[in-house]
């Protein structure tokens, strides 16, 4: 419809100019202190947000977080806070775990199923008090959270755009921490959360595998607390990170990514494309004991049948990354396909996540073999490279759980 | 505590015939109900001293044979004051049509211009509806994973359309997602005859005659041919003999026994809990109540969002009131003669009619000329009432159970008023002869029998919530996710009216349930 079509569907005399909507991604509440520090202007999006993919270098953002101290702009995760009465019964009934096991002031990993017993997504689920909680996941949850609460005396609030969030992880992150005077925090244990004052709520959780904290405070009170961590980073080689490294961080720690290594139900028009936790390897987060939760009678009978899929941890012969690579048995069957990968610097080995089809990665684990692609130069080569079905993760330092941590 | 094999929450017409049907089975079986009488929507009740009348329905509409025979109902004392009723379609300008069957003709001896057509559509609609029927007394079929009697009946289904004859069985699937509206006024005018064809695709239902899926509910009104019967000693004798021929094999019906709560140990029923606080262990419970009520007595937890979404998203809104009469003599309706008084008698005069009504209803208002089915049982069964008087029942279509606002004690005198005007037109001095009434609204039936929203059958009979899909997809036959426990009533396959089909293949079903198997303590 052309302008001036519009203009004759508008009623007479209506000649005040329309409110501006906000277009494209939405700059995070960090934004004036990232802007100037992006060097590429590397953007890509996250949930509606402007997130960097990189600042300077990926190399550098990398070794950063194995090596210093980074910190990553979280706020564009979804945040939503459950609170009430029957806050801790809905949110047992939403996951697949025992929420009820989960104290005031700790913070658990699961993940959701629908009805079907096929994943929704996951999450860190933080326990405030009794009956208060917050869900950071990646997919948006909010009417699949009032359909979880029908019925049930709760809140559920979205807080996504309220809460700002700043993930410092990397060896000499508590070291920043105390220099920023928040030196107290040196008994917060992994998975612990604590609010230090009105603002502000630490938590000891991380994307990386690593010693690591995620700093939480209402959106307005972002710059702030950048400007504290930063000023404190100065001499810890504090540096910003966007995505690009966090992801390979993230591989070798062996965190599986919703939308990369599966795929939600809620996104999928397949229904078959959905993945049981058994599928994914989360056994241990599905607790049948605990009474009704959603997904529980598919789980059950998924239990009974078995995967018919399974993501592993592989370790590939070579240096070449297989990106999208299939994944053979016997150099000749078809097993499934590489979900991330990386050569990693610090493993110093191909590693991988993978979606094999069973019986590939459950009864049938040898003789697996990745077909790689590659760029030499010009010229197009294929590699048969043999691999290795490997523990997760990939990355492992006594630094992480370390309580006290240590300094650097 | 207590034990039995089964215990039935409701004993409406569906709970008793579930009750009779599992006490048939060898199982002791415990029917819970929390009014003081029995019977639900199809009660009978003292409305003024020496008068009975209906409460709710009024007429057993495409009540199954088959039901009366396997519960031995005439052993048990029921009885018909009449079977197929005519209907008297009243005309504003007098020209009253009288309908019997497929037979319609004009009041005055004279015949009705659309007689032949009328005929023919109605034989072709009952003999469509053939084809349905036999799916009434089957639980639906599941098509995934169907076992083999699913597929025999999804099998039989398509023989039977084909066997309708090429013709037919394109005009069938023409019709089936048809609206009521088209497919009657593609073949007579409109008019009384049209009118009360389209009531019975509407009566008790938030649907106009124009509504898609019309169609398809009229043919389920006419399954077994669409008769109408009247027992004899009213509604309240049907129930007795329903509660006689449970209880004649054992079974126990508990009166004032409201059940506060399902009981629910690894996702199997134990039993009840009641409003006194006693417990009641019984391996399956049977619910003839709605679903969502059914599905809070039992705790929402203990079913999947997905399933609670699709039940809270029933459409289950009603459109029909009640007015009760006790009369001091019968009234006189303007050249109609007293023994044409004996079946239903419609004030329905057109389609269109219909449709006006039911738009007043969308946006909550009370419509001016509501459509009305009046019966005056006393008039075929005299010992309903002691002495000279009659009473007359009138279901009310188009009224809203949000009325815009609220049912204020104003509202339902000018709900009275304005179905008394109408009928005055055609019987003057109806008022005068009134020694007691009772309005009900969508509101007082919800409240009193618990069909949700004071609707009939406890969810919209249409397409969308028929068969596989009723009440909600994955729910449909009759076992609800929680082990051992069932619905029985009206929100079920085939839904609502006084079929006894819901009851029926509940019952049937929960006793192939291998708990249920189980020797009965009673032998």
């Amino acid at each position: 419809m052309t302008a001036h079509t519009l203009e004759k569907l508008l009623p007479q005399g209506t000649t005040a100019p329309r409110p501006m909507v906000q277009r494209g991604l939405a700059p995070s509440p960090f934004d004036a202190r990232l802007r100037p520090l992006n060097l590429h202007q590397d953007w890509m999006p996250w949930a509606g947000y402007l997130s960097a993919r990189r600042f300077d270098s990926v190399e550098a953002e990398y070794f950063a977080i194995r090596n210093q101290a980074t910190l990553f702009d979280i706020s564009p995760m979804h945040k939503y806070r459950v609170t009430g009465p029957d806050a801790e019964r809905v949110m047992n009934r939403l996951m697949t775990r025992d929420v009820r096991k989960l104290k005031p002031g700790r913070v658990g990993y699961s993940l959701w199923c629908d009805e079907d017993g096929y994943v929704i997504d996951d999450g860190t689920l933080f326990r405030f008090g009794d009956d208060d909680f917050r869900l950071c996941c990646q997919e948006p949850q909010y009417a699949w959270l009032l359909d979880i609460a029908w019925g049930f005396d709760v809140q559920v609030h979205e807080e996504s755009d309220e809460i700002a969030g700043l993930s410092l992880q990397g060896p000499t992150s508590f070291a920043v921490l105390e220099a920023a005077g928040l030196g107290q925090l040196a008994t917060l244990k992994p998975f612990d959360v604590v609010k230090v004052d009105d603002d502000l709520t630490v938590s000891r959780t991380g994307f990386t595998g690593d010693l690591g904290y995620e700093l939480w405070v209402p959106a307005e009170k972002a710059l702030a607390l950048w400007d504290r961590i930063w000023a404190a980073g100065h001499d810890f080689g504090l540096r910003p990170i966007g995505y690009a490294a966090l992801d390979l961080a993230r591989t070798e720690a062996g965190f599986v990514v919703c939308g990369v290594d599966f795929k939600s139900i809620h996104t999928a028009l397949r229904p078959s494309r959905g993945r049981t936790p058994f599928e994914l390897g989360a056994d241990r987060l599905v607790d049948f004991s605990k009474g009704p939760f959603n997904g529980r009678r598919a789980l059950l009978k998924h239990a009974k049948d078995g995967p018919r899929y399974q993501l592993v941890g592989l370790e590939i012969e070579g240096n070449k990354a297989p990106h999208s690579a299939y994944v053979y048995h016997r150099k000749k069957t078809e097993a499934g396909h590489i979900t991330s990968t990386l050569w990693s610097p610090t493993c110093k080995r191909n590693i991988a996540l993978a979606m094999l089809k069973a019986p590939y990665g459950v009864d049938v684990t040898g003789d697996l073999w990745v077909e790689i692609y590659h760029d030499k130069e010009g010229k197009w080569e294929r590699i048969m490279a043999p691999a290795w079905i490997a523990e997760r993760p990939f990355f492992r330092h006594t630094r992480r759980a370390a309580t006290p941590p240590a300094r650097f | 505590m207590t034990r039995y094999d089964a215990i039935v929450i409701g004993a409406g017409h569906n709970g008793l015939t579930a009750a009779g049907v599992l006490a048939r089975g060898g199982r002791r079986v415990l029917v819970l109900e929390k009014n003081a009488g029995l019977g639900g929507a199809a009660a009978g009740y003292e409305i003024a001293p020496g008068f009975q009348a209906p409460r709710y329905a009024h007429l057993l509409h495409a009540w199954h044979p088959q039901i009366e025979k396997q519960l031995d109902l005439a052993a048990n004392g029921l009885s018909f004051a009449r079977r197929d009723l005519p209907t008297l379609a009243l005309a504003e300008d007098g020209a009253h049509v009288v309908i019997e069957g497929g037979a319609a003709r004009l009041l005055s001896g004279a015949a009705h211009p659309d007689a032949a057509a009328y005929a023919t559509l109605h034989r072709r609609l009952v003999r469509f509806a053939g084809v349905l029927s036999a799916k009434l007394l089957e639980t639906p079929p599941q098509f995934h994973r169907p076992d083999w009697r699913d597929l025999a009946s999804l099998a039989k289904l398509g023989f039977d359309v084909r066997r309708l004859g090429a013709a037919d069985a394109r005009e069938f699937l023409r019709v089936l997602l048809s609206n009521a509206r088209d497919v009657i006024l593609d073949e007579i005018g409109d008019g009384p005859l049209a009118g009360a064809l389209a009531l019975d695709a509407v009566m008790g239902g938030h649907t106009g005659p124009r509504s898609p899926g019309t169609a398809l509910t009229l043919l389920y009104r006419l399954a077994q041919g669409g008769g109408r019967h009247l027992p004899k000693g009213g509604m309240a004798a049907f129930c007795t003999a329903l509660a006689q021929s449970a209880q004649s094999h054992g079974a126990e019906i508990r009166r004032s026994a409201g059940v506060a709560a399902v009981t629910v140990e690894n996702d199997r029923v134990t039993g009840v809990l009641l409003d006194s606080g006693e417990t009641l262990g019984a391996p399956v419970v049977l619910s003839s109540l709605d679903t969502r009520t059914t599905l809070a007595l039992t705790g929402v937890e203990h079913f999947d969002a997905e399933a609670v979404r699709r039940v809270r998203h029933i459409r289950c809104k009603g459109a029909t009131a009640k007015l009760n009469l006790a009369l001091s003599g019968l009234p006189a309706f303007t050249g109609v003669d007293p023994d044409d008084l004996t079946g239903r008698i419609l004030v329905a005069p057109s389609v269109q009619s219909l449709e006006t009504g039911f738009d007043a209803v969308k946006y909550g208002e009370l419509p001016a000329h509501p459509a009305l089915e009046v019966l005056i049982p006393s008039r075929l069964d005299p010992t309903l009432v002691d002495g000279g008087g009659h009473v007359m029942s009138i279901i009310v279509q188009y009224v809203p159970y949000h009325l815009k606002d609220g049912w204020t004690a104003g509202a339902r005198e000018r709900l009275a008023a304005t179905v008394l005007d109408l009928l005055e037109r055609h019987a003057p001095g109806l008022r005068s002869l009134i020694v007691a009434q009772d309005v009900l609204t969508p509101l007082d039936i919800e409240r009193e029998t618990g069909a949700p929203g004071g609707h009939w059958h406890h969810g919209e009979l249409a397409v969308d919530q028929m068969l596989t899909l009723r009440p909600v997809n994955g729910m449909a036959r009759y076992a609800l996710p929680v082990g051992g426990l069932y619905l029985c009533g009206a929100a079920a396959h085939p839904g609502g009216d006084i079929i006894g089909a819901a009851g029926h293949n509940a019952a049937r079903q929960a006793m192939k349930a291998p708990q249920t198997k189980t020797e009965g303590h009673a032998a």
